[in-house]
This record gives structure tokens, sequence and C-alpha cells, in this order.
């Protein structure tokens, strides 16, 4: 039994998979390489593992080819849950899709997929929610910041969405529970991890005016008639407040 | 008009639109442009919720709500002593292009009171939607209302900026429209509705022979309707809901349950607004676009209205009970989507994991399928879930069983003045 660390992303896992199957490893170990010094009493020796793009891309068009590219996106959402031990619960799904093909996809009972797809939607419905949920501030002149603090790894999820909508103007969204952004300059956006906040962002003027606008324009959407906090509650949890911008006002 | 400062005619200005209930920023799909600022998803973004459970996707505002009609049911009728208010085109296309830069709005949903004349007010409006697109390149959502009785031109021309557009009909009836709303002939609603149709079959057909072909209302067009201020039956309006998803392909058709904003004799004085009602028709809208129902299965001559107990897909299956219950098993998936409590997800997945392996209970919670009150309408394989025997009145007593038990919300008195019967049994 060995175990193989990898680097933080989906693409590295995946290569660290690819090395378990062609050592023919029946039963591997998966572990972030920033996580591998915790080693247990009985675990077998250490792999590590370098992320390659093509050997990533090789394993997914073998997996598409024998399954498909839905089967393929859940995997990717499932990983970006972030859970603890969703390497081998990911491990023996692509493993099973590998074997089943097709028919994996309406195994929907059998576990591991009955999980991954749990997991999966649960990922995706976090990632939709903050493309509304982001709100960016105007920091200086023309930068744009926006902080967040999701359960899961959304960020790489909603980037490209965000660089597709924001075209105009360099931005960066900051995750504050992993400590990593994804930065945008105009041209392309890429993950910065290990991004820490020493002061408090600027605002610019236009900012507090505009900010102040939204807070009152929010407060005059709700009809007083059909007051229901219980179903704002619902949809907007209390722990994502902090950091939007209408549910912080005075 | 102008005389009061940005922050308060924005309010009064979102005050005088909150009571359209359209919201969504669905039904466009358009990739952002390098450099430019905006995009579109086919499934919508919401933005935020406020106080009411409403989500805002779109900036929902009146250009103005000063008006020149006098409709009895409207906030900004011309007898109502509210403040009036009007934005300069250059302030809208500013907050859309700021509030959406910061990611609070998924696009501009613009409305106004009608002022001078139809004409006049529609060319108001079109001036905002072609200076956010043509000027700020702004790509993103733009729902543009049409004002009743504006020419055909304009009607063409706010569609090839905006990516959907609605006008509303507000009262089910002609009758009630000539009450209430003297100013409206239905014919001044129901003629754009009409053309803009039209002009969307036009342009799909045109943009299938050539990808540059330009658009028209690309998320198609909607409309609304007040309940309860008038005495339609609930029939009346699902039978419209359903000719206008038929042939005038509407997207949506919104319900509004009526709250009262004046005093106005015509009206009935309504301690609440009939929000119930409201969300049964929901249900009953959405039976017929994504169910395959038809209007006269959910209601006819002997049962005009909802019911008020059970949501219609229940209601039309006790009524219907000698066609149940199905197998999971071998149902055909129109069947089982008009099983109580089986959704669209659910009988997708039904599909698709029964392709494998038989399906009992024991599968059937995995899938996610809510068996509280599917249980009664199904049979797995051939076990019935229910438990009962089907027979109405029974079935209606299990189906309002959750409903009708009492929550205990008092905490319990170790001494009480009475001795309680029911603390003794057990049976509390």
């Amino acid at each position: 039994m060995a175990r193989y660390a990898y680097e933080g992303d989906f693409e590295g896992f995946l290569c660290a998979l690819v090395a378990s199957l062609e050592n023919g490893d029946g039963q591997p170990e998966f572990v972030r390489d920033s996580d591998a010094a915790e080693a247990g009493l009985f675990s077998g020796e250490l792999c590590q593992v370098p992320a390659v793009r093509e050997v990533t891309l090789a394993f997914r068009s073998r997996f598409v080819a024998a399954v498909s590219r839905e089967a393929f996106a859940t995997a990717r959402y499932a990983f970006h849950s972030g859970k603890k031990g969703i390497e081998q619960l990911l491990w023996r799904y692509l493993l099973l899709g590998l074997e089943q093909g097709r028919l994996l996809e309406g195994m929907l009972t059998v576990e591991p997929v009955w999980s991954i797809n749990r997991i999966a939607r649960h990922v995706s419905h976090e990632a939709h929610k903050f493309k509304g949920f982001v709100r960016f501030r105007e920091v200086t002149e023309g930068f744009l910041y926006a902080s967040i603090e999701p359960e899961a790894d959304v960020l790489p999820l909603i980037a490209p969405h965000f660089v597709g909508r924001v075209g105009d103007r360099p931005w960066m969204i900051h995750d504050l529970r992993r400590r990593q952004a994804a930065v945008f300059d105009l041209r392309s956006w890429r993950l910065v991890s290990g991004i820490e906040l020493t002061a408090e962002p600027g605002c610019s003027d236009a900012e507090r005016d505009y900010a102040a606008l939204w807070q009152r324009y929010f407060r005059h959407h709700a009809i007083t008639e059909r007051h229901n906090p219980k179903l704002q509650q619902k949809h907007v949890p209390l722990r994502y407040r902090k950091h939007l911008v209408e549910f912080t006002g005075p | 008009m102008f005389s009061l400062p940005l922050e308060q005619r924005l309010e009064v200005l979102a005050d005088s639109a909150k009571y359209d209930v359209s919201c969504s920023s669905s039904g466009s799909s358009r990739a952002g442009k390098a450099g430019a600022l905006g995009s579109t998803a086919a499934s919508g973004i919401c933005h935020s919720w406020s106080a009411d459970g409403r989500c805002i996707s779109l900036l929902k505002i009146l250009l103005t709500n000063a008006c020149i009609y006098d409709c009895a049911y409207c906030l900004n009728r011309r007898s109502n002593d509210i403040p009036r208010a009007a934005f300069t085109p250059d302030e809208v296309v500013a907050l859309t292009m700021n509030f959406y830069r910061r990611n609070y709005i998924e696009g501009l949903f613009l409305s106004t009171g009608v002022l001078r004349s139809a004409d006049y007010t529609m060319e108001q409006l079109i001036a905002v939607a072609r200076r956010l697109r043509e000027v700020e390149r702004f790509n993103g959502y733009i729902h543009l209302k049409l004002v009743p009785g504006a020419d055909p031109l304009l009607v063409a021309r706010a569609g090839r900026y905006a990516d959907r557009l609605s006008i509303n009909i507000e009262l089910p009836s002609s009758r009630s429209l000539a009450l209430l709303a003297p100013d409206k002939p239905r014919e001044s609603v129901i003629a754009p509705m009409r053309q803009v149709s039209g002009l969307i079959v036009e342009s799909r057909a045109d943009r299938k022979e050539s990808r540059k072909a330009p658009r028209f209302a690309p998320a198609g067009q909607s409309t609304q309707l007040i309940v309860g201020a008038t005495p339609e039956s609930d029939r009346e309006i699902i039978t419209l809901s359903e000719g206008l998803y038929r042939s005038l392909e509407l997207k949506r058709v919104y319900y509004s349950a009526f709250i009262p904003v004046s005093s106005d004799n015509r009206l009935p004085a309504l301690p609440t607004p009939p929000l119930l009602r409201e969300h049964r028709l929901y249900q009953a809208d959405w039976l017929l676009r994504f169910y395959g129902f038809a209007a006269h299965e959910l209601l006819d001559e002997a049962h005009p209205n909802l019911d008020m107990r059970f949501d219609p897909k229940s209601d039309w299956a006790l009524r219907n009970l000698q066609l149940f219950p199905v197998e999971v098993n071998r149902a055909d998936y129109e069947v089982l989507l008009r099983v109580p409590g089986v959704g669209v997800r659910s009988a997708r997945r039904i599909v698709q994991a029964r392709r494998g392996t038989r399906l009992g209970e024991v599968e059937l919670r995995k899938l996610g399928v809510v068996l509280k009150r599917a249980r009664y309408f199904l049979t797995a394989g051939g076990r019935y879930l229910g438990g009962i025997r089907l027979d109405g009145p029974q079935l209606i007593e299990r189906l309002l069983a959750p409903a009708r038990r009492p929550a205990r919300l008092d905490q319990l008195e170790l001494f009480a003045a009475l001795p309680d019967l029911s603390a003794v049994s057990g049976e509390l």
C-alpha cells in the first residue's frame, strides 16, 4: 500500500491516480503534498507525483471516451468539495467508470456513484450561488476586489464566468478560507495561493456612493405585506452575509 | 420630478417598480466579449434576496412613476397621492453599469409610467437600452416593458436591444379590464404580444439561416396577471395562461397576489394578500409547462377553483384514482410525471436508474424521490408502497395528516390545574 502525494489541484490528483494505476496498486492512498508530512503510524512509503498536463489530458479523454463528459465533470466538481476522504471515493468512482463504461451513469443508487453525485451536486449548487454572491468593490481606481468564504473550493469553477462577464477591468476574487485568489489581468486569469490580507483593502469614493445606493435599493425592493425573513434566510444563509454589501450596511 | 437627490429618486422609483413580479434573467445565453462588460447565462442568476424572500436578479426600476393613466389596481395611477420622480437616461445607464460591474445585478429591468403618449414613452425606454448596448457596449441582460398602444415599429426596435420583452395583461378578463383600467383596452395589450411572438419566430428562423441575423428578444416575452383583485375563477386564469403558452409561446406568465395599494371602491378590501392562491396558481402553471397537463384536466366547471388544501397535482390524482397505483419499474416517463410528489428530476432519475437495476422503496429513497405523497400512488416491484387501500376520503385524510397534527409549542406544566387525560395516556 503506497501513499501518493499530489500537487493541490484536480490535475495533480489525476496524475497521482494515473501513477497508482500504472503501479497496479490495489489500495492506494492519496494525500495533498501540503498534508503529506502528517503520516500515520502504519502508512506506506510516500511517492511524490508531479502534475503533468499531458497525463491529465490523456486520462481525461480516456475517461470521457469510456463513460461521458458529464461523468468527468461530476468527478471534478466532487473533488472541489475538498471533503476528507474524497480522493478515495473518487478513485473508486473513476475506476468503476473505466470498468463499467456508460453504465456508470445509471448506477445512481450504487456506491460510490451515489455519494459522488450527491457531493458534486452540492458543490455545483454552491458554485452557482457564488456567481451571484461575489461582490466586487473598487479598491483603487479601476481595480476590483471581492472576498468570499465558500464551503467548497468554488474559485476555479466560477473564475471563467467572471472572465467573460467583467472583461473590462482587472479584478481579484479572494477566497479567505483557503487563502487563495483568482486574479484577472485583462488577458487571462490564474489561481494564486498563499494570499493574505495585511490590511483592510481601500475603497474609492465612487465605491462608497454606489454601495450606499445599492443598500437603499435593496431595502426598498422588499414588499412589506409579503415580509418573509425565513424564506430569505433559506436563500441567503447567514454564513454568506458577511461578504454581501447589502447585508452589512447600517 | 428631478428635484430630489438621486438616492431618494432611486427609492421612489424602486418602490414604484417592485409590484411587478417578473424577476427572471434566464433564457438568454450570450458569452462575454473581450474587453467589454456583461454576459448572460441560460439558467439566469439570482444575486440576492430581499426581506420578503423574493430574489433580486435585475435592477428593477421605473424611468418615471408619473402616469397619465388611472388604473385602479396600480400604485402609480394618476389620482394616487405619492411622490413622483424620474431618472434621466444617463442616470439609469450609470446605475446599471456600476451595479453590474460590482456583480450586484444580472441586468436591467426597465419599466415606466406613461408620459404624454404611448409612443413618446416607448421611445424613452428604447433610448436607454440603445445607449447601454451601443455606447457602453453593455452585454448583460435587459428586460424592457412594452407600453400598451405603442407603435409596432417601436415594438420591433425594442426587441433588437432587449433580451426579454413584456407587457402586462394584469386582469384576466376584458370585463375587469374595462372596469379597473378604462384607459387600457385589452386589444392594446394583446396586439403587441401577438406582434412580438411573430417577430421572435421570424428571427429564430433567420438565425438558423445565418448566424449574423440580428436577434430579437432571445429570452422571449412574459406577462403578469393580478390575482384576487377581480372575481375571475382560477379556471379562467389557468385557461388564459394555457392559451398564452400555446398560441403566443410566452416564456412565463407571472401571477401577483393582489396587495391593496389604494382604497378605490371598485377593489375588494383584502385583509392579507392571497399568497396561497398565488402559490397554487404557480403550481398549476408549472404543471402546464413541464408536466404535460392541460388546463381542462386540472379545473373544470364542477371545480372552477384550485383546492387550497392540496397541490393541484394531488388534487387531480385524487379525482382520478382509477389510474393509480403505477409501477415505478415500468411506467412511462410521462406517467411518472403525473404522480403526486414526483417531479421532473425524480422522474428522470427513476428512468435512468431502472435501466440497470430493479427499484424498490430503498432505491427510490436513495434516488431522492420524496415518498411523502408519492407512496400512495406507486407500486415498486409489485408491492404497494402506501400501506392502506386506495380509497378517496381515507387518502385525503392521510395526505392532509401532517398539516393537521397540532404543534405543541408551550411547555408542559408539571402540575396542571386540571388533570389532562391525554398526558396520562401518552397521546400528546
